[in-house]
């Protein structure tokens, strides 16, 4: 077990941990949960959390903007969708931790290098969605809407995104969930995050369920919110004809 | 930082990595030999070896399990919940739990990549067994066939799309999971990046690169065998739904 | 709907007219409209009709653009449709389609203020004209918080024409807009919608395959035959009375001359004067009257001249007129009856003549079935005295 830790990649809390460990009872012991310890120490998780935070939020907007930029470019120019779900598709196939570690030569450690490969990683989920959305506008909303005299650019803001929205939302979902998983990586590009007291002490048992439970949590929490989010938004969706 | 020393950085290190690949050198750290063909070669089968177990296992476990749910139209919650709670649990956190709660080594990291490829596959499969055409399943049963012959003659050939888009989740997953196993004991390309002081700069940019050849060589090699695979019937151009 | 002509108010109707317009699509040899000349003047209904692949809607979706000309012209109002870009001319012209297009993810409130807000109107005009659009399309004023799906039918179909007329259009375009409702409500929407026209006077291009609809609507018809060619573009009655070949006199339906008669009123024809006997008469007076009348018999009325029954030879041969009729006058018909129905009360009543009375039910003359085909066989036949927003309306079964 200790060949493992011997080489592991110096980063930033790794040291305080392993200095607890030859403390209290519980910790000695290496207990299921020792609560005590996770009470005095809920601290050092705080930061991490942030910057789990950040990192998720911020890749999860970019994903976003992009994605949609994307969408409203090949919305009209159909032949651009192969292409665009390819080309994501590959970005998507890339393990994050692969991604981390080609980037770090040319945007070096740091928050900036993570947020470009999970943004990356949430484009295909997040383009396919849009489009797919776009698709199933009502062709009869459409005709009346060109028809009355909208322009195609105010067709799509007004009419065929907010009613594409149910599914991009459904898309957010399922990128923010999987973003806050991998977020757990971004230690390796030196973007701290959940995965840096994970890593600091990966036998450390209390660790693990804090921060991989905090990391769950908040999967919960995004998609939670997103939910509620979706249905504000699309009020229209839950009338039932009277 | 300019952009065109940014460049030459890249063009670097990458060069490095190039080398670090083919010709072998020796470590910073005990006086051993790393790098060359022999070695990632080495490490490659490794690899795909516990990726394939892994792949291998979930198929067995989540599969049948997905496809009969499927084709009794039951447990449809389920299902679905678990292939989003799938997509929640972290990989780091799911190799660090095998390594605080249960043990290292190949066994028990297999275990840990079974788990993590089963979600997708019991998804994609109740999904895409669901989504058969009801018409064809009722005109099979009108002709006699009986429920194994049905699942076997026409659920699953027109479900292979969504099934083995499933798989192929699954298959990344595992591969980009595998990454991290030399946490736990199994060596892999991980390795590279893991033990930077054993390989060095060169070296972790090395694996990085040959991570991601890897699961891009996966992914292609399973949507060629899913093109295979499809019934020509059903070549459709739109993208299959990966749940 | 008086306001003087604000920004963006387009008001008065305007008349829309066809110079040779054509539509040839990249591909194929023939064109889907060939050469089409129709002049709507403003203010009234046109309907294009015909069979499938006549090119009707496609010719109605050339006036906005929807479907560009590749020849002739279309003016609106005397201006080419092409003088502004499309998305400025459809703001002036309603629009109006089957499947309604309601947007589902907007409250019909908002739906209707659609092109008003394209338009830039205050909040306080657009919400003072969603109120008034409601009421005289005849929806409830709650309505206007709800969504599409929580509509009937009938409702959305309103809700759409009413979105059609929010920013008061010059023109408006309607394809099958009644067609995605049940006969019933079909027919109820016809009416409401001619009663709207009578007060609005729009200039309206309507577009429908039922022949009846068209008779029922249109002030004047173009009947368009496959390949986008006109066959007839006169007004109902011409068309009826004189179908310019083969193909109008079939599409129009071998029952033409009935479906003239159900657009007229009992007043629209000459009838022929009844011969009157008052109580008490010298009987002499009386057989001078029906020497050479067009009505053989007497008719007995009272003091305010309303009738009170036929009397007989026999009662003639009295010195003076009885008290009594010798038949019951029924069927008594009024000025204001729908011919189709006052004929089908003579057939049923196997009587030859019936009496006609007006508003205050004083004889206005006598109507018999000789009448009505002398009519329809005459040049008066040819004139359209109706426009369409004045037709007799059909008695449905529903009160009001």
């Amino acid at each position: 077990m200790s060949a493992p830790l011997a080489s592991l990649l110096p980063l930033a809390q790794g040291d305080d941990f392993i200095q607890e460990r030859t403390g209290t009872g519980c910790v000695q012991e290496n207990g299921f949960f020792c609560a005590e310890w996770a009470f005095d120490n809920f601290d050092r998780y705080v930061t991490p959390l942030v910057e789990h935070l950040v990192l998720v939020s911020a890749s999860v907007v970019a994903g976003l903007a992009i994605a949609l930029g994307l969408a409203v470019m090949s919305h009209r120019r159909r032949w651009l969708v192969p292409p665009l779900t390819g080309l994501t598709g590959v970005l998507y196939t890339i393990p994050s931790l692969a991604f981390f570690i080609v980037l770090l030569p040319i945007t070096g450690f740091g928050r900036t290098t993570a947020i470009i490969a999970l943004t990356a990683y949430t484009l295909q989920i997040i383009y396919r969605n849009i489009v797919a959305g776009l698709d199933n506008v009502p062709a009869a909303s459409k005709d009346a809407g060109r028809g009355m005299g909208m322009t195609d650019r105010q067709l799509l803001w007004r009419v065929e995104l907010p009613l594409a929205l149910p599914e991009i939302i459904a898309g957010l979902r399922i990128a923010t969930v999987s973003t806050v998983a991998i977020a757990t990586l971004a230690v390796f590009a030196g973007a701290g995050g959940l995965g840096d007291p994970l890593y600091a002490d990966l036998t450390f048992r209390t660790n693990v369920l804090l921060a991989g439970g905090l990391a769950i949590l908040m999967a919960i929490a995004f998609d939670a919110l997103l939910v509620v989010a979706g249905r504000v938004a699309s009020p229209w969706r839950k009338v039932r004809p009277v | 930082m300019s952009l065109a020393l940014v460049s030459l950085g890249f063009l670097d290190a990458f060069t490095g990595a190039i080398d670090f690949i083919f010709n072998q050198r020796e470590s910073t750290v005990a006086g051993d030999e790393v790098g060359g063909l022999a070695q990632i070669g080495d490490l490659t089968v490794d690899h795909l070896e516990v990726s394939a177990i892994a792949l291998a296992g979930s198929l067995i476990v989540a599969m049948p399990i997905g496809v009969w749910l499927g084709h009794h139209g039951r447990g449809e919650l389920l299902a679905v919940a678990i292939g989003n709670a799938g997509r929640a649990v972290p990989e780091l956190a799911l190799i660090a739990f095998m390594v605080a709660f249960v043990g290292v080594g190949l066994v028990n990291v297999s275990i840990a990549l079974l788990i993590l490829g089963i979600p997708p596959i019991l998804t994609n499969s109740f999904v895409a067994i669901r989504q058969v055409d009801r018409d064809a399943v009722e005109a099979a049963r009108g002709m006699g066939m009986s429920e194994p012959e049905i699942v076997a003659r026409v659920e699953l050939p027109l479900a292979v799309p969504t099934l083995m888009s499933g798989v192929r989740t699954a298959a990344i997953a595992i591969v980009a999971t595998a990454t991290i196993a030399p946490l736990a004991g199994v060596v892999t390309l991980g390795d590279l990046i893991i033990n930077r002081n054993v390989y060095g700069d060169d070296g972790v940019l090395a694996g990085g690169i040959l991570v991601a050849v890897l699961a891009l060589a996966i992914e292609l090699t399973l949507a060629g065998i899913q093109r295979l695979l499809t019934p020509r019937g059903l070549r459709l151009e739109r993208a299959p739904a990966r749940a | 709907m008086d306001a003087p002509a604000a920004k963006g108010d387009v008001g008065e109707a305007l008349s829309v007219e066809f110079r040779s317009a054509t539509k040839r699509y990249p591909g194929s040899t023939q064109p889907a409209i060939d050469e089409l000349s129709v002049d709507v003047p403003a203010g009234e209904i046109c309907v294009f009709v015909g069979p499938s692949g006549s090119g009707k809607t496609t010719a109605m979706r050339m006036v906005n653009r929807m479907v560009e000309i590749t020849g002739g012209d279309i003016l609106v109002g005397e201006r080419s449709v092409r003088d502004r870009g499309p998305a400025e001319l459809r703001r002036e012209t309603g629009y109006v389609i089957q499947q309604i297009g309601l947007f589902p993810h907007r409250t019909i409130a908002d739906n209707i203020a659609i092109v008003p807000k394209l338009l830039g109107w205050e909040r306080e005009r657009i919400d003072a004209r969603v109120a008034e659009l409601l009421r005289v399309i005849g929806l409830d004023e709650e309505i206007a918080r709800r969504f599409p799906a929580q509509l009937s039918g009938g409702q959305q179909q309103r809700a759409g024409v009413a979105r059609a007329l929010a920013a008061n259009p010059g023109v408006m375009l309607m394809d099958e807009p009644f067609g995605a409702v049940d006969p019933i409500n079909r027919e109820r929407l016809q009416n409401e919608f001619l009663r709207l026209q009578a007060e609005l006077r729009k200039t309206i291009l309507f577009v429908t395959h039922d022949i009846d609809e068209a008779i029922k609507m249109g002030d004047r018809i173009a009947i368009l035959r496959e390949g986008g060619r006109l066959a007839q573009y006169a007004s109902p009655a011409e068309l009826l009375m004189a179908p310019a070949d083969g193909f109008v006199e079939d599409f129009v339906g071998a029952d033409r001359a009935l479906k003239r008669l159900s657009l007229m009123r009992v007043a629209d024809i000459s009838l022929w004067e009844a011969p009157l006997a008052f109580a008490g008469q010298a009987t002499a007076e009386v057989r001078a009257k029906l020497d050479g009348a067009e009505v053989p018999h007497a008719l007995l009325v009272d003091g305010e001249r309303r009738p009170l029954g036929w009397l007989s030879e026999g009662d003639l041969e009295q010195p003076t007129v009885p008290q009594r009729p010798h038949t019951s006058p029924d069927p008594v018909l009024e000025l204001d009856d729908v011919m189709r129905d006052a004929l089908s009360d003579l057939l049923q009543a196997e009587t030859r003549y019936a009496p006609v009375v007006d508003a205050r039910r004083t004889i206005a003359g006598v109507l018999s079935v000789e009448i009505i085909s002398e009519f329809l066989t005459s040049d008066e036949a040819l004139v359209e005295e109706h426009p369409a927003a004045e037709r007799p309306l059909a008695e449905t079964e529903e009160a009001g």
